[in-house]
């Protein structure tokens, strides 16, 4: 068999090398670059979705977060108006109450007031007839005689009228 | 003891009566780079055989890293994004340059030992490195280069222009070449030593064993380790290194 050259270019063998090497690039890149290529683009997407996914669940988790703590305060707010309103109902019967009290203690008050005056003077009254009479009898009965009876109570009055004021 | 070192066995012979380019010689160096070529792209396919998004094989992960690899070693040295169409070239380059190299560790003569291969794979990458510089500077801007820095250096700017193809596939030659005569040397010698030595022994048995090599066995794998193994993957990184920078600079202009 016969050998070539130990240090030389066969042309066709450099022409053929030449085509190897694209030949080589286009397999390389067919069957390793391509099909890597693929699968790491495929892994990309998929965690970009999980990020995407979990991204839009912590959102959904902040809304919802976010929804309590206004509810949340709204009860709150509530809680303390309806305190309020009622503390306020309840002050307000309590003042309505202790009126009403002192209202109907004054006119029981003022009732009784009344009642003693006129009882006092319903007894100042039948003194006064009573002492009126009794006078008459006694003036008459010291006098013995008749004097107009009129002027006599008039008199009377008189008297007692001052002894009323002195009273 | 004879010991020759020649070039690649030749096959066949297909004459094409074509002056200049001769005979289509089916040599050693194409059947081999034939065979390192359904190594590598079986490699690939089995490689990247169900291929899966999640709980990855260690043959996939070994797939990606390799793509990886290509990737970085690319977009680190030529500093960017730019050249990502020369990884499959690079990947393809530097495959096929270590698997060559390696191959002769079967008993298969490297297509590597053949000049005619780097030349090849040389003059490619020195369009390659032209058609960067072209285009970075226009075609004018590319013959005005060779003048510079004044007229006189022209020639010597031309020579060094086509001193990088050369000098490119002479050393991945020249390493290679020189692994294989050192290889042969050494078989040889050993051969030769052992001979000696059991042709001591007396009579028919001193006779037999002589022509056993065993001092074959053992030292020449030792030697391999620097002759095959870490010249062989030195050279193609080099060789795959100097693609990529030659034509990295070459488009910076």
């Amino acid at each position: 068999m016969e050998n070539q050259a130990l240090v030389t270019i066969i042309p066709w063998t450099f022409i053929a090398q030449i085509l190897n090497l694209f030949i080589q690039m286009y397999l390389v890149k067919r069957f390793l670059f391509k099909p890597i290529k693929e699968i790491l683009a495929k892994r990309q997407a998929m965690s970009d979705e999980q990020l995407d996914i979990a991204r839009a669940s912590r959102a959904e988790a902040d809304a919802l977060k976010e929804q309590y703590e206004n509810s949340m305060a709204n009860a709150k707010a509530e809680a303390n108006e309806i305190i309020t309103a009622a503390t306020k109902t309840a002050e307000q019967k309590s003042d309505e109450i202790i009126g009403d009290a002192n209202r109907k203690a004054a006119a029981a008050k003022v009732k009784a007031e009344a009642e003693i005056a006129q009882e006092r003077k319903k007894a100042v009254n039948e003194l006064k007839n009573e002492i009126g009479g009794m006078a008459i009898d006694l003036a008459g009965k010291v006098i013995e005689r008749e004097i107009s009876e009129d002027d006599h109570r008039k008199l009377i009055e008189e008297f007692i009228e001052n002894v009323g004021e002195a009273s | 003891m004879d010991f020759d070192i020649s070039g690649a066995r030749i096959f066949f012979r297909i004459p094409t009566g074509i002056p200049i380019l001769g005979d289509i010689l089916i040599s050693e160096t194409l059947v081999v780079t034939w065979i390192v070529m359904a190594l590598i792209t079986g490699l690939c396919i089995w490689l990247t055989r169900d291929l899966k998004v999640e709980k990855v094989s260690k043959k996939q992960a070994v797939a990606e890293w390799l793509v990886e690899l290509a990737e970085n070693f690319v977009r680190n040295n030529t500093g960017g994004t730019r050249f990502d169409k020369l990884i499959p070239f690079v990947a393809a380059l530097f495959a096929t340059s270590v698997i060559s190299n390696l191959i002769s560790l079967v008993g298969l003569r490297s297509p590597t030992a053949d000049l005619s291969t780097e030349a090849a794979w040389a003059v490619v990458v020195f369009i390659m490195i032209t058609y960067q510089k072209i285009n970075a500077g226009g075609l004018l801007g590319y013959m005005k280069g060779f003048t510079e820095p004044i007229a006189v250096m022209t020639p010597f700017n031309i020579l060094s222009e086509l001193a990088t193809p050369v000098s490119m596939a002479c050393r991945h030659f020249g390493n290679i070449l020189s692994g294989v005569v050192i290889n042969g040397l050494i078989y040889a010698a050993l051969a030769a030593g052992s001979a000696a030595l059991l042709g001591l022994l007396p009579g028919a048995v001193g006779d037999f064993l002589s022509k056993i090599p065993i001092l074959d066995v053992g030292l020449p794998a030792i030697l391999s380790v620097y002759f095959d193994w870490f010249s062989g993957v030195m050279q193609a990184f080099i060789f795959s290194m100097l693609t990529v920078m030659y034509i990295a600079n070459a488009a910076e202009g």
